[in-house]
């Protein structure tokens, strides 16, 4: 069990999950097990915003959904990102360092 | 955008589909992290349970997929209709009873609604109806009277408050004679009219054209405009009747148009002629003539109603001035078309309506309570879904739903129920009291009927729903026992909409209650004649042929003396204004050696023109004197008879018999002609048994004949078996001769009466469903709340209690409601029956008597109610009901 969690910011959700998905197609647990993992345990999602926000995501047609075989051999529902999605996460991306960059500026003037 | 919309209608109709997967997916994470907690070493009920906490309410993930989704809304909506389907098929009796109860409650007011609709609010078929204004002149010696032609013709000169003024006189025809293809003569009537009158309304006729203004001058050729009705029935809608001629009155009328399908008028009108026709009459030219004219006019453009009334009010009083012997004490009245359409219905339209309403909170309030009743048992499942998840709003949205569900089914059935009631509302209203408003369930009501049901969801559904989610969710999940299921503000709220219930019950039956004393005194007023077994005909001397006296004088003998032969009768009289038809005629007379008055305060009585018997068929009581005999012809000495009232008036402490009248005012020009008096008879209630009696004087018919008389039968028989063998008897002496108004004099009598009679009917039904459907609620409660008691019963019983004494406190708990029901509806009724003064009769609005049977009533059908389950407790054997638990 790591020390530290961190609850994550408002809007950062979408873009780990369009991260995580960039690098192949990946079921729920998949994903919220990825983003654990890479972020050294610190970024820790909740099952009850995960789903939600998959559903939402597909709604909006930046994954699409795919019935396979898990690594243990269970039927899973993999996620994988479309086209769109790929151009969603340049955009998300994009925002997400100019926002960091410019609140680090101001962090480190002030 | 059309993926997005794929997308939704597959979540939507691949429902199951979608909702399988979404279980699958979740299930496959918890799996996962399951494995993942037992290959780190954890036990498997250990790593169950962590992986239970980690995943949080399922439900409410679901919730939010769901939401997420996109189709949130309506799956759930639809989700709650079919949940809501399932749990009232799973209860049928309180299915059943809430149905019923909401059928009829919507049904009521529905039905009513179709009424004010029809009658107060569907806009007349006109253009600006609400700029259209109707114009009669004003006596205080009578109230509102027609106008004279002459007085129109200066309105419409002098006054700028309005943009238009037409004339509108009635009109009747006998339509018979060869040509006419009719099997019998009939009587047909219709206006007279300015040649502006239907452009000022706004109205086109379907076929020809409208009057033009040379039409309005006297000497102008004889033209009519048909009714639709009387197109098709007697022309059969041919399009070539246009210039072809109609006899009527045996002379030729040219027919030039035929008016709309939806054309109404105030008065049933067959067909239209050009005043112009009517101006060639000389007496139509006096100004003291008041035959049968009302004047339309059309407000201008900014003027307001009041500005015209006292523009008109100024030209009435300069006209009264300049022509005193006709005009001394002649106002104007002015009232918005609409009122004259409405005429005296609209209070009783009103009241009927407020009934309607509260038979529906009533309803609503037995329905809230059947909720609260059911909701208690369903306070654990509310409280388990609460703690799995699901949120207050979610669940109250949910009996929200529910209560729609139950709503529109009851307002589904409620429209069969209306239906009927539509027909039935058709049937008891005259049809000359709607003045043409069509009572049927059209777009407008059916809209009405819906926004009812929205409401009623409210209205029953909000109390139980705020309600259900109130419970704390931790005692309600640790009470085990179902005797606490009720909690003590759901048995306070279910008391008080019982109370709620029984004092609108109350309000009801105090209503209906005045209306049938009234109706009763009204009844009991005596009439001044006799209404048992007598009947009533009209007939219109109108060809050429009856123009000169012995003509007219002759064909009235023959009548007489054929239907005095007939078996079965009696008697048989003529006469004219025969009391409570519309037919009324009024002159100035001068009393012999009276100081003479200013010429609008003479005396103004109805005048009588009647043949020998007429007031002894009638049975109206002779005072003093005798009746008019064969004797009294037409070369006799002028005789009359007066009524009590004018010797009341006029001759206080003489001898009225021998005394003299003339007719009009005395005049420098000829000698008057004296009439003696030679018979006091009985006042009449010729304008209605609620109106009082007026001046009446009677004139031998020989020595005034008339052409228009109403022949009135007494017989020994049924009355209306005679009618065809009078008709048969008259058509021996002219078989031109149309006979029309055939009624009883009992049916004149009913008619009078009939808005307060219908008034009382609905009343009665609705005061009726509300004392049935308040002892409901009264015996829902009780007998939930005997259910609810057995445990406590059987522990009182087991102390000792004696079974009366337990039935005492059940009753005692049924008579509270009842009592407080009476003393609010009591304290309602005092401010409310006042609203319904206008309909009352010699009865006051606050009638204690009405108030306490009434009250008695309520309370016993309350007792009843309650004794039938406090009976059960009768059956309670203590032991058993101690093991309850």
């Amino acid at each position: 069990m790591p020390a530290q969690h961190l609850d994550l910011p408002q809007g950062t959700l979408d873009l780990l999950i369009l991260r995580t998905l960039a690098l192949g197609p990946q079921h729920g647990w998949g994903i919220s097990e990825r983003v654990q993992q890479i972020s050294s345990d610190v970024l820790r999602i909740q099952q009850g915003s995960l789903y939600p926000a998959l559903h939402r995501l597909e709604r909006k047609g930046w994954i699409k959904p795919r019935w396979g075989t898990s690594e243990n051999n269970r039927r899973a529902k993999y996620y994988e990102l479309t086209k769109s999605g790929r151009r969603r996460l340049e955009v998300e991306e994009d925002a997400w360092k100019k926002l960091t960059a410019a609140v680090a500026q101001v962090l480190g003037t002030v | 955008m059309l993926s997005d919309l794929s997308f939704r209608l597959r979540s939507l109709f691949r429902r199951n589909a979608v909702e399988t997967e979404l279980d699958d997916e979740l299930r496959f994470h918890f799996e996962q992290q399951l494995d993942k907690y037992v290959s780190s070493g954890l036990t498997p009920d250990e790593a169950r349970r962590r992986a239970r906490i980690d995943f949080g309410g399922l439900d409410q993930v679901k919730e939010e997929c769901r939401e997420a989704r996109g189709v949130h809304l309506l799956e759930t909506l639809l989700q709650d209709v079919r949940y809501g389907l399932r749990m009232l098929r799973k209860s049928p009796g309180f299915t059943a009873v809430a149905l019923l109860t909401l059928a009829l409650g919507i049904g009521a007011n529905t039905a009513i609604f179709s009424v004010v609709y029809g009658v107060l609010l569907r806009p007349l078929p006109y253009q600006e109806p609400s700029r259209l204004i109707v114009l009669n002149e004003t006596t205080p010696r009578v109230g509102m009277v027609s106008v004279s032609y002459p007085n129109f013709q200066d309105w419409r000169a002098q006054s700028h408050a309005f943009s238009k003024m037409a004339a509108v006189s009635g009109v009747s025809f006998n339509l018979a004679g060869p040509g006419s293809g009719l099997d019998q003569p009939e009587n047909i009537s219709g206006e007279a009219v300015s040649s502006d009158f239907l452009s000022m309304l706004g109205v086109r006729p379907v076929l020809g054209r409208n009057f033009d203004a040379s039409q309005d001058q006297a000497g102008t050729a004889p033209v009519v405009l048909l009714s639709y009705p009387l197109w098709q029935s007697h022309f059969g809608g041919a399009r070539n009747v246009l210039g072809r001629s109609v006899a009527l009155d045996g002379r030729s009328f040219t027919i030039i148009g035929v008016l709309p399908p939806d054309f109404r008028w105030i008065e049933k009108i067959d067909l239209l002629e050009p005043i112009g026709v009517k101006a060639n009459d000389p007496d139509f030219n006096e100004r003291a003539d008041r035959g049968d004219m009302v004047v339309l006019g059309r407000l201008a453009p900014g003027v307001s109603f009041s500005q015209a009334r006292s523009e008109m009010e100024g030209i009435a009083a300069r006209l009264a001035q300049a022509y005193p012997a006709a005009n001394d004490q002649f106002g104007v009245a002015l009232q918005p078309i609409r009122d004259v359409f409405v005429s005296d219905l609209r209070p009783s339209v009103l009241v009927l309506f407020g009934a309607a309403v509260f038979v529906l909170l009533i309803a609503c309030a037995n329905v809230a309570n059947l909720f609260l009743m059911r909701g208690a048992g369903r306070t654990k499942e509310i409280a388990l879904r609460i703690a799995i998840g699901a949120s207050r709003s979610r669940i109250v949205y949910q009996i929200l739903v529910e209560s729609f569900v139950l709503a529109f089914l009851g307002g589904l059935l409620s429209l069969g129920l209306a239906f009927a009631g539509i027909r039935g509302l058709a049937r008891l209203i005259p049809a000359d009291m709607l003045s043409g408003a069509s009572v049927s369930l059209n777009g407008p009501v059916l809209l009405f009927a819906a926004g009812v049901v929205v409401l009623c969801t409210f209205v029953f559904g909000l109390a139980p729903a705020s309600h259900s989610t109130k419970p704390d969710v931790q005692s309600e999940l640790k009470e085990s026992g179902r005797a606490m299921g009720a909690s003590v503000g759901q048995g306070r709220m279910r008391g008080a909409l019982a109370i709620a219930e029984v004092s609108l019950a109350l309000i009801l039956l105090v209503g209906a209650g005045l209306m049938m004393k009234s109706l009763y005194r009204l009844l009991s007023v005596d009439p001044g004649f006799r209404s048992n077994r007598v009947l009533t005909m009209e007939m219109s001397l109108r060809t050429a042929q009856y123009a000169k006296d012995p003509a007219r004088i002759n064909f009235w003998q023959r009548v007489l003396a054929s239907v005095r032969d007939l078996p079965g009768v009696e008697g048989a009289a003529l006469g004219t204004d025969v009391p409570l038809t519309d037919n009324h005629s009024r002159t100035d007379i001068t009393l012999e050696g009276m100081a003479l008055p200013k010429p609008g305060s003479f005396p103004h009585p109805d005048v009588h023109r009647v043949s020998p018997g007429y007031a002894s068929t009638l049975g109206i009581p002779l005072q003093r004197g005798r009746e008019f005999t064969d004797a009294d012809t037409e070369n006799a000495p002028l005789v009359a008879m007066i009524n009590v009232a004018v010797a009341h008036l006029y001759f206080a402490h003489q001898d009225p018999i021998g005394k003299r009248f003339m007719l009009g005012h005395p005049s420098a020009k000829s000698a008057p002609e004296w009439i003696t008096i030679v018979g006091v008879a009985g006042d009449t209630k010729l304008y209605g048994l609620a109106n009082p009696a007026r001046l009446e004087v009677y004139l031998p018919f020989r020595q005034s004949a008339l052409g228009d008389m109403t022949l009135v039968v007494k017989s020994g028989i049924e009355p209306a078996t005679l009618t065809s063998g009078i008709r048969n008897a008259i058509a021996s002496v002219d078989k031109e001769q149309p006979i029309f108004g055939v009624a009883t004099m009992q049916q004149l009598v009913n008619d009078s009466v009939s808005t307060r009679r219908i008034t009382l009917i609905l009343l009665g039904v609705f005061g009726a469903l509300a004392l049935v459907l308040g002892a409901i609620g009264i015996y829902g409660v009780i007998a939930y709340s005997v259910a609810q008691r057995t445990h406590e019963i059987g522990i009182r019983m087991a102390l000792g209690a004696r079974r009366e004494d337990v039935v005492r406190m059940i009753l005692a708990q049924g008579a509270k409601i009842a009592g407080a029901g009476v003393v609010i509806g009591i304290i309602a009724s005092f401010g409310l029956t006042r609203l319904m003064a206008k309909l009352l009769f010699s009865v006051s609005p606050a009638d204690p008597a009405t108030f306490a049977a009434v009250a008695i009533v309520l309370v016993l059908v309350a007792l009843l109610a309650s004794y039938l389950p406090a009976r059960r407790t009768l059956r309670v054997d203590p032991m058993m009901a101690l093991r309850h638990e």
